[in-house]
């Protein structure tokens, strides 16, 4: 499954930056997030629990960062487990960029899961998947104090 | 699998579920015909630690005229609907819709009420309640709420009702002579889940449309009105032109989302499709 997306947040990058890197800020962002530490500089560990439709599945997981750009982009790999519900794993890039108004975060997302989940829920993955994007970004402007600007309303420059 | 171990309630009445959900809180389940539930507990994708069964509750049965309204209540089944003479006399997109739904066994213990409030965003029920201007009423321990089928349906599996909320029964303003409608749907398998699916609904004018419904399902998070389609459409001569004006303009506006084995752009040639086929249909 790939997901790509952009978001515009009405705060400035450095800001942003550090929201994305703050773990208390990340959960209150992340949706269901029961519980989030930092291993090490580059690693972090969660717990969090999903709900989305009848799925109410608790995902143990571990993000890994790397290729570290200071207000401008990294990677991070991920996996998580939720027991007899199934795994994901995968990998995203995040970019941030200036722009009217805010900061454009770009994200792109390739993942796989497997499991119970994948089986029954293959068809609405992509939908669920965007659902959780979507929640994180508006719950994650709204910690900045910002909030999440409509690309339509974004008068482009090109 | 088997699920997880669960207390199981089944209250005769209303007030005694709507009690029985307010004390039990966001571990409860509601439980009627049980065709997405229990495949989700057996999976264990879901551990609730109580089920309350509401099937004994007279509030939420039965499919009723009322004046200019027909009330379907929350527990009619699929194959009640399919059946009744009342829904083939007032409201016939959902006996047209009806044989859509999975197969027989399901049809027959899967609910109304249960597949709106579920809110897949591929069944049915939810997008012909749209077409159909629906009201939703809805009990909580503070009493009755309305609320209109569009404020319904908010997100993917997310409907505007709360944790301690039951859908009681639907209101549907009953059809007229001049109401035309097209139910359509294209799935791989009769059965299966629709690729995309349109339920359409107009008041028939000579060569003209009026007061369109199109609501496109099965192609994004939710059901989808396609309203700049309808106005589109709306109180115009239809001829070929308009159509293929129509077609691509549902095209434009719906916003597709692709699922693992259809892209986006298959999905948005799809709507075309439906669209075409409905008006067509509609106009014969």
């Amino acid at each position: 499954m790939e997901l790509n997306g952009e978001q515009l947040i009405a705060a400035p990058i450095p800001e942003v930056w550090k929201g994305l890197n703050d773990i208390d800020v990340l959960a209150k962002s992340i949706p269901g997030c029961e519980e989030i530490n930092r291993i090490a500089p580059e690693e972090i560990h969660a717990k969090v629990m999903f709900k989305i439709g009848p799925v109410r599945a608790r995902f143990a997981g571990k993000l890994l960062l790397s290729d570290i750009v200071e207000d401008q982009s990294c990677s991070m790999a991920f996996e998580g487990s939720g027991g007899a519900a199934g795994f994901a794993k995968g990998k995203s890039r995040v970019e941030l960029k200036p722009a009217d108004g805010g900061t454009l975060v770009c994200y792109t997302t390739e993942a796989s899961i497997g499991g119970k989940l994948g089986q029954i829920g293959g068809r609405l993955i992509s939908a669920s998947a965007k659902k959780i994007a979507d929640d994180f970004f508006q719950r994650f402007a709204a910690e900045l104090g910002g909030e999440i600007i409509p690309l339509e309303d974004v008068p482009t420059e090109e | 699998m088997k699920s997880a171990a669960f207390d199981y309630v089944k209250p005769g009445s209303l007030t005694e579920a709507l009690g029985l959900l307010a004390e039990a809180g966001e571990d409860a389940r509601l439980i009627a015909g049980g065709q997405t539930l229990l495949a989700t507990l057996n999976m264990r994708l879901s551990e609730p630690s109580v089920l309350i069964d509401i099937t004994n509750v007279e509030e939420l049965k039965g499919i009723t005229l009322d004046g200019k309204h027909l009330r379907i209540g929350a527990l009619v089944t699929h194959t009640e609907i399919e059946e009744s003479d009342l829904i083939a006399k007032h409201a016939p997109l959902l006996k047209a819709a009806a044989p859509h739904i999975a197969h027989r066994a399901i049809r027959n213990l899967g609910t109304w009420g249960g597949s709106l409030a579920y809110g897949d965003p591929a069944a049915e029920w939810p997008a012909c309640s749209l077409a159909l201007n629906a009201t939703m009423i809805i009990h909580s321990p503070s009493g009755e709420r309305r609320v209109a089928a569009s404020d319904f349906f908010i997100d993917l599996y997310t409907t505007s009702l709360e944790p301690d909320d039951i859908l009681v029964a639907t209101e549907i303003p009953i059809a007229d002579s001049a109401q035309v409608f097209c139910f359509q749907e294209l799935a791989r398998r009769h059965g299966d889940y629709a690729v995309a699916g349109l339920a359409a609904v107009a008041q028939k004018q000579g060569d003209m449309l009026t007061q369109c419904k199109f609501i496109f399902f099965s192609v994004g998070a939710t059901p989808l009105m396609a309203g700049k389609t309808q106005s589109w459409i709306d109180g115009k001569n239809l001829n070929e032109q308009l159509i293929v004006d129509a077609v691509k303009t549902a095209r434009e506006e719906i916003e597709v989302i692709a699922d693992l084995t259809n892209s986006a752009e298959a999905k948005q040639h799809l709507v075309g499709v439906l669209l075409e086929r409905a008006l067509k249909q509609m106009m014969a």
